[in-house]
């Protein structure tokens, strides 16, 4: 009788309540250790009279998040501490009732970036649409693209946009189309031929609206051949082979590749330098990026293929979200930086800080 | 002609308002300028005939020089009893010089290239035409027929390359029709040096309404330019067609043993036949009233440009247009009201032949002169270029730091020689003027020796060059330039003060003097013409003198007129923001170089 009441006096109340900052699915029981004890039994019910059924047994923890609730309905619990020579139960805890949580405050920090970014683009946006000239960083790859263009004019040959061997949906084609809308127009202002030969359907339709609407802004609408922007196959080699043979055949004076490639890049990189062609490519896959470092003129390096459409148009908003995306890239990698150096010193405060968004 | 040894020669430069004359002559085993003679040209009403300012000119040779060249008003050939020239050549500006028109097909490709041949030939681009220029055809057209060029130099395509743009450029100066500017009963020339395959295409769309010619592409294919034949014809057609219907040329011409040539070709000449002969690299300005040409050699390539609107006279007031006024005023050693500053400025564009005549006025014109140079350098930078859209060759290296074609090909850190022409510089009241002004405008770095040119005779001896070279540099090495110097700018930024560099001279006396130099400062060493000193120049770490930074350098420096003069402003050069601090470094630097009178 003694022991029993030691226990109570030494075991803290029972708290059960709704899990916070989630969806509503689940209830969050802790209670205090006691080192009389070896293991807890939880027990759930959804009538406080009625009979409570054991949900779980834990032997090292003293919290515990229950999920197999209904979200909205009352439930009641209550533990049962178990030991070698005894055993005693918690007060009967309830009702709790899980709901959602419209914020999740610990992903604050997350929401404070978001702002910070959002702001940080809204800024340069407006900056930009005030006239004031953004400074981007001169990316050769993009900066040859007039250059190319003009040896294809010289020389009188034609000029070839490859856009990747991925279909429409993959960020890499979305930008390279965009890419391909400045290319379209300047080589429609030389008067160049432009081919553009596709492996997926869609890709065909959206490059060849692409070039019409490129060849209309520049007033050419007569340059346009729709036969110039052709499907060729789905197969990924008999692709390359494809665009192989009109490199060896039609000798283009310059290549872009500008999209989503695999085991094709150095293939058609190789072959585009043998026929003596001037040749910009560009990927977000770094495994592709030696190949065509190494057999390409000019190489547009991950995200520069992003930054690309932006830096041709220079049209505010797109020039504007680059700036301020890379104003939010300069605080994370300064954020890195700094919680490199606070973990190494002993402190945890950037650690803590950031570390709530994996609880 | 060639390999002839003349005894006398007399050389003629007809400029738009004055026409000067040398006499050079044999004496011992050297050739050596005897005099100058100067009167106004006679191109214009009420002579209209070049050939009698040339008399006039001569005339005073003659008087000069106690030689009889006149019989009448016909040059005795041949020396003979003490009497007559062996060679007589001559180089003309008069009338604006020759002005051309280029077209290509792509502006940075073809045009540029022939752009660069009509430059490098002497002429004035008044346009350049591309099928990329933004400009629709009627526009063009309308261009060319309004221009009035005295010649168009019509490029484009590589040899197999495209016919249907050039012949589109072709079709457009048919359609424009031009009229020269000199003669009303002849054909305006047109050259083309474009791809060959569309040679014939293009003779049956020009033959009938030009004088056209035909010469070699001067891109034949993109990786290489070939200039001269382009630039030889352009001497030609300016001789046969501009010059011949020119007031008075007709006579000239056949008084002149070899072709006249215009006058900043032959500049041109003269610098790029100094640069094969020392293998050296070499920029020259000639800084006038109106225009401003800057030659340049680097890597055994030659550039000229003209900067038509860069001038001392009747375009200064372009110069504080393009420069503005903080830029001029920040050459100021003082305080000056920017109102007055632009009337001083106004006046001399309306009174053009005026002088400076107060110590403020020079310094205001030669503050001005600066910025005139500066700017006409940086368009020469950015058309003494290398060649645009020919194929790289990467390393997985490079992935970092992709360069790119069309890079400027002006190495200042491996400039050898600057040289300064034109009035303000020749005739500065001191040469050290001269020196810092050049300095201060082309911000040399490195060593690199300094000279101006003694009495504008650059455009005689480019053409006599072209007969007799031997005369030609003897007369360039001791008349013409006058060596200002030697100036060592280490590349490099410091601290205010701190030390920049420590020399150890040898002037071969038996003594070393040691030297040292702080950030900031300039240092003027006397070394006399002629005069030559070892040197050793220990260079802060930081600080390149052209060997990397911090490097140590021992080398043999030629003195002049300055003499070494120490540029530890640093590189990038920066003045001061704050307006007391800029005005007390710009007075130190000039009471250091001894400037002006105190």
């Amino acid at each position: 009788m003694l022991l029993i009441l030691l226990v109570f006096a030494n075991q803290v109340e029972l708290k059960a309540f709704d899990t916070p900052n989630d969806g509503g699915s689940s209830i969050t029981l802790e209670w205090h250790p006691d080192t009389l004890f070896n293991s807890y039994v939880i027990f759930r019910s959804v009538d406080p009279e009625g009979n409570f059924e054991q949900i779980c047994e834990l032997s090292d923890r003293t919290t515990y998040f229950d999920t197999q609730v209904v979200g909205g309905e009352d439930y009641y619990y209550r533990v049962e501490a178990r030991g070698r020579e005894s055993a005693v139960s918690s007060y009967i805890v309830g009702p709790v009732r899980a709901f959602p949580q419209i914020f999740n405050t610990s992903r604050i920090n997350i929401a404070v970036c978001i702002v910070v970014l959002f702001f940080a683009i809204i800024y340069y946006i407006t900056r930009a649409r005030r006239g004031q000239r953004l400074f981007i960083r001169k990316i050769p790859g993009i900066t040859a693209v007039e250059e190319a263009i003009g040896r294809a004019t010289e020389m009188g040959k034609p000029v070839l946009y490859v856009p990747g061997i991925m279909d429409i949906d993959e960020p890499e084609t979305i930008a390279s189309m965009s890419i391909l809308g400045r290319v379209a127009e300047k080589t429609a202002e030389y008067g160049t031929p432009l081919y553009v030969p596709t492996s997926k359907a869609m890709v065909m339709s959206m490059a060849q609206q692409v070039v019409k609407e490129a060849s209309i802004r520049v007033g050419r609408p007569d340059w346009f051949n729709i036969d110039n922007v052709r499907y060729l196959t789905d197969d990924q080699f008999g692709y390359v082979s494809a665009v192989d043979g009109i490199m060896v055949r039609e000798k283009p004076a310059t290549n872009f590749y500008l999209g989503k490639f695999y085991a094709e890049s150095l293939i058609l990189a190789e072959t585009g330098f043998s026929t003596g062609a001037i040749q910009i490519a560009g990927t977000a896959l770094p495994d592709q990026l030696p190949f065509f470092v190494a057999a390409c003129d000019y190489t547009l390096l991950g995200e520069e293929l992003y930054a690309a459409s932006a830096y041709l148009s220079q049209e505010p908003v797109q020039l504007g979200s680059l700036k301020g995306q890379d104003v939010g890239k300069l605080i994370f990698v300064i954020v890195v930086i700094l919680g490199v150096l606070d973990r190494l010193v002993g402190f945890d405060i950037l650690y803590n800080l950031f570390n709530t968004a994996q609880q | 002609m060639k390999g002839k040894e003349p005894k006398r020669i007399l050389a003629t430069d007809c400029g738009s308002t004055t026409t000067k004359a040398i006499l050079i002559e044999k004496r011992g085993d050297e050739y050596r300028l005897i005099v100058r003679g100067e009167a106004p040209t006679t191109v214009e009403a009420p002579f209209e005939d070049v050939t009698k300012g040339v008399l006039n000119a001569v005339m005073e040779v003659e008087e000069l020089s106690k030689v009889k060249i006149l019989d009448g008003e016909e040059i005795i050939k041949t020396v003979k009893d003490g009497e007559g020239v062996d060679f007589y050549v001559s180089t003309s500006s008069a009338g604006g010089g020759l002005q051309m028109m280029v077209a290509g097909v792509v502006l940075t490709m073809t045009a540029e290239s022939a752009a660069r041949a009509a430059l490098g030939a002497g002429a004035i681009v008044m346009d350049v035409i591309a099928s990329n220029d933004g400009r629709l055809p009627h526009q063009k057209i309308e261009r060319i027929r309004n221009l009035r060029p005295d010649m168009i130099l019509l490029s484009g395509g590589i040899d197999g390359g495209t016919v249907s743009h050039v012949v589109e450029l072709a079709e457009l100066i048919k359609a424009a029709d031009p009229r020269p500017r000199f003669g009303v009963g002849y054909q305006l020339p047109v050259i083309y040096a474009g791809n060959k395959d569309a040679r014939e295409i293009i003779l049956k769309t020009l033959k009938e309404n030009t004088a056209l010619v035909v010469v070699e592409n001067i891109r034949p294919v993109l990786e290489r330019e070939n200039l001269n034949p382009a630039r030889h014809k352009i001497h030609d057609q300016f001789m046969e067609h501009v010059m011949a219907h020119a007031p008075g040329y007709k006579t000239l011409m056949t008084k002149t043993d070899v072709p006249i040539m215009p006058t900043p070709g032959a500049v041109g000449l003269l610098v790029e036949t100094v640069a094969k002969n020392e293998k050296i690299s070499v920029i020259g300005v000639d800084i006038g009233g109106a225009t401003t040409d800057v030659f340049s050699v680097f890597q055994e390539i030659f550039n000229r440009t003209v900067s038509a609107n860069l001038g001392m006279s009747y375009s200064i007031s372009n110069v504080l247009a393009e420069s503005g006024i903080a830029n001029i005023v920040r050459w100021l050693p003082m305080e000056i009201d920017e109102r007055d500053l632009r009337n001083r400025i106004r006046n001399k564009m309306i009174r053009p032949t005026t002088i400076p005549h107060t110590l403020e006025d020079l310094k205001i014109e030669q503050a001005i002169a600066r910025e005139a140079l500066r700017l006409a350098f940086e368009q020469h930078k950015s058309m003494a270029v290398g060649l645009k859209g020919i194929q790289q060759e990467r390393t997985i290296s490079d992935a970092f730091s992709q360069s790119m074609t069309g890079e400027t090909l002006i190495d200042l850190m491996g400039l050898n020689l600057l040289i300064g022409s034109g009035g303000i510089l020749s005739h500065a009241p001191r040469r050290n003027q001269a020196a810092l002004m050049m300095i201060d405008a082309f911000l040399p770095e490195g060593i690199t020796r300094l000279a101006v040119d003694s009495i504008f005779m650059m455009p005689h001896l480019g053409v006599l060059s072209t007969v007799h070279e031997k005369s030609a540099t003897e007369v360039f090495n001791k008349d013409c330039l006058v060596p200002l110097g030697t100036c060592i700018a280490p590349v490099g930024e410091g601290k205010e003060g701190a030390s920049v560099l420590k020399m150890d001279i040898d002037r071969g006396n038996g003594k070393v003097e040691e030297h040292s130099a702080k950030y900031g400062e300039i240092t003027l060493i006397p070394l006399g013409i002629e005069e030559e000193a070892t040197v050793t120049i220990h260079p802060e770490k930081g600080f390149d003198i052209g060997d990397g930074r911090g490097k140590e350098i021992q080398t043999t420096l030629r003195g002049g007129m300055v003499g070494l003069i120490l540029d530890c402003r640093g590189r990038p050069f920066r003045l001061p923001e704050d307006k007391r601090k800029r005005i007390a470094s710009i007075n130190n630097w000039f009471a250091a170089t001894d400037l002006y009178p105190h």
